[in-house]
């Protein structure tokens, strides 16, 4: 069905090398490929090549050859390849074009000029097999990641193509949406579709894939069944950079005796006259590295905005040590390093970003505290830099010396480490542990359980913007978190 | 399956109305409140024409804009007015001026919101497939209709940023603007990038003619606005031709 012999590919203006060297590939049909590696490792380049957007929308020099159900990608328009190779993107909110999800699922049909009563039996097909029936009718803003990845797939699948590219689809969703994912790729693959999938995440393909092939420096590093593949200890798929979380172990759980502790009380916010956050009573001991965990919707994100003052309708009260904060008080000591770190960076170099808004200092304190800072998120050599020059993690690096720099005391993370592969986990991680060192408390919404027992000593379990469950690591608190995971 | 596909006809949400209409109405509206002199016939038409807005602020059941509309409308209307008698001639050219030209956009912009708020990019694309205006034209535009929730969204989410940052207070208004506009033209680019690539994969540019399943079409309360604008447009035309 895939066949690509010999295929080179270097971006144009890149610093970095060849994206894909020598890629020689035969997939048969109806096979469920699994495609991974490290960040940059070409593995969402090879799907680039292989959905056509290489040879027609980035500019750049390529060699070899690629035939997809025998045509020859480099010789036909993007429009005629969407008949025979449908691809879902890794981010749900910049893959909708109308804002409607029944016009979206028939959006790329109408494209291609199907007939009116063809294009109706296509969605009433694909509505049906993928259960979406609830999400018709509905505005696409306001649907959850996981809403928006099930209406993409339904949009590429009312074209029926025999061919389905994902490039890691699952790095924005919650356990529970990348369950759900998982059941529309068990249809396209009963259906005898053909199926890659790049991805960092790979314990949900466990079931579905037969194949893996993993890349590293542009080139394909090897080639095996899933079946094999998925017996590979833990250590050797870490030393390909690969994630594998395998049991739920927490490894950091130092507990500090003597802490402070934050309390909340009645923490309340109610929106359109629907309450979404309600967290009664809440001891968090100062000092703690928090996970917050639960799916989407649970409320995560809100409980994090309400605690560090963003929303100002939040009703509650929040002390510490018995002092009571006022919202004011808690937006001047927190920071969030958000989701879309390009939010946060506003300046033209790392230097000026870090410094910003630090008034109260003479010249050579500044100095002094900038290299000190600099040095601790290990950014030093990008002193100079324009931010968004930098790669995503030194990006989130530079956001967290920033609030290190106003001195903030605790600091939220939204999802710090999705679509993260092991290495830059690890480094999330790491400096996640420095920072606790210095004595802040820190708060991670994440999806991540391999984040989660390398650096969190506490979690909050959320259902319904109500806390359902809090603690530090001990035996049942483990093995709640394992089963929620899905580990176990 | 119950879904707007399977409608045949505008439905409540799109107001009844097809989008040509309303890009006409907002035509009629504009071309009234910016060209013409309150002279003649127009006495009577201006007034009406500020109206109109209003009564479909209120049919698409958006009371709150329809009163930020009414209030607008008003200050822009009495306040110069009243103040200009004891104002400086220079504040008044520059500052009350303005205000008063507001009466004068208001309502075409109004227009405007309504038209964005009632017509989906589906049924935009419709519309102008049926007038025969080639994609090179409707695409941008279309594009236009789905990048307004989204710069609002993008916006929400750096001016949190800022907040926890405490940059950009009003002090510094050209810190403020360059902290704002950076990092919104940033995502707001690697968004219609990812946007356009998800588009093309789907066939957005294909030569063929699209299909379409959108409900678009005129009814008969199409065909009355489309005859009142009419009339409107050539008593404009004539008013500015011969000066009745």
């Amino acid at each position: 069905m895939i066949t690509t012999h010999n295929v080179n590919y270097t971006y144009e203006n890149t610093i970095e090398g060849a994206a894909l060297t020598g890629v020689t590939t035969d997939i048969a049909e109806g096979q469920v490929v699994l495609l991974c590696g490290e960040s940059g490792s070409g593995k969402t380049t090879y799907i680039k090549a292989i959905n056509g957007l290489l040879s027609h929308y980035y500019e750049g020099n390529m060699g070899g050859e690629i035939m997809v159900s025998g045509k020859d990608i480099s010789k036909v328009h993007l429009y005629e390849l969407a008949r025979d190779v449908g691809s879902v993107f890794q981010n749900p909110k910049s893959q909708f074009y109308t804002l409607m999800t029944d016009t979206e699922i028939v959006f790329g049909c109408e494209n291609m000029g199907f007939k009116h009563d063809d294009i109706l039996k296509r969605f009433d097909k694909v509505v049906k097999a993928f259960k979406i029936e609830d999400l018709l009718g509905k505005n696409l803003y306001n649907l959850s990641g996981g809403e928006k990845q099930k209406v993409a797939c339904a949009s590429v699948g009312a074209l029926m193509p025999k061919v389905f590219v994902l490039d890691e689809p699952s790095s924005n969703l919650d356990i529970k949406s990348i369950h759900e994912l998982r059941d529309i790729i068990e249809i396209w693959k009963k259906n005898g579709k053909t199926i890659l999938i790049a991805e960092h995440r790979l314990n949900w393909l466990k079931d579905v894939a037969d194949r893996v092939i993993c890349f590293e420096d542009g080139k394909i590093k090897f080639d095996t069944t899933a079946k094999e593949f998925f017996d590979y200890p833990v250590e050797k798929m870490h030393e390909f950079g690969l994630r594998a979380p395998e049991k739920f172990e927490p490894k950091y759980s130092r507990v500090q005796d003597d802490a402070e502790s934050i309390s909340i009380s009645k923490m309340k916010l109610t929106k359109n006259k629907e309450t979404i956050l309600d967290v009664d009573n809440l001891e968090i001991p100062k000092g703690s590295v928090v996970a917050i965990v639960g799916n989407c919707g649970a409320g995560k994100s809100t409980f994090a905005r309400c605690l560090c003052g963003l929303e100002k309708k939040a009703e509650g009260t929040v002390k510490v040590s018995g002092r009571k904060i006022t919202p004011k008080e808690r937006i001047k000591k927190s920071y969030m390093v958000m989701q879309d770190v390009n939010h946060q960076l506003f300046t033209s170099s790392v230097e000026e970003e870090v410094m910003l808004g630090v008034t109260d200092l003479s010249e050579e304190e500044k100095e002094q505290k900038l290299s000190k800072i600099l040095e601790e998120m290990d950014i030093s050599k990008y002193k100079e830099a324009h931010p968004m020059s930098l790669s995503g993690g030194q990006k989130q690096r530079v956001a967290i010396a920033g609030a290190l720099a106003c001195n903030k005391d605790v600091i939220f993370y939204d999802e710090p480490t999705s679509g993260l592969d092991y290495r830059h986990m690890k480094e999330v991680s790491e400096s996640i542990k420095k920072l606790n060192d210095m004595g802040k408390t820190q708060f991670i919404i994440t999806h991540d359980p391999e984040l989660v027992q390398e650096c969190c000593n506490y979690f909050i379990y959320m259902v319904d913007g109500k806390i359902e469950l809090s603690g530090s690591w001990n035996k049942e608190n483990i093995r709640f978190v394992q089963s929620f995971f899905k580990l176990d | 399956m119950d879904t707007i596909l399977r409608n045949t006809k505008a439905s409540s949400r799109q107001l009844y109305l097809d989008p040509r209409t309303k890009i006409l109405l907002c035509i009629t509206v504009s071309t009234v409140m910016l060209a013409m002199d309150n002279t003649g016939i127009f006495v009577y038409i201006i007034p009406v024409m500020t109206i109109v807005p209003l009564i479909f602020l209120a049919i698409i059941k958006s009371p709150m804009t329809a009163v930020y509309y009414g209030i607008l409308y008003l200050v822009a209307f009495f306040v110069p007015k009243m103040i200009v008698a004891y104002l400086p001639q220079a504040v008044n050219l520059l500052f009350t001026g303005v205000l008063a030209t507001m009466t004068r956009l208001i309502p075409g912009m109004s227009m405007f919101y309504f038209l964005i708020a009632t017509t989906s990019v589906s049924e935009f694309i419709a519309a102008m497939e049926r007038m025969h205006i080639p994609k090179v034209m409707t695409v941008p535009v279309s594009v236009m209709f789905r990048f307004f929730p989204t710069i609002v969204e993008e916006y929400h989410g750096i001016t949190d940023a800022m907040r926890l940052r405490n940059v950009g207070s009003f002090r510094n208004p050209v810190d403020m603007l360059e902290y704002r506009l950076v990092p919104l033209m940033i995502s707001l680019t690697a968004i219609g990038n990812d946007l356009s690539i998800s588009a093309l994969t789907r066939g957005l540019d294909a030569p063929n003619k699209r299909s379409n399943m959108c409900a678009i079409g005129f009814n008969v309360q199409d065909y009355i606005a489309i005859a009142v604008s009419v009339v409107i447009l050539i008593l404009a035309a004539l008013s500015m031709a011969f000066g009745i």
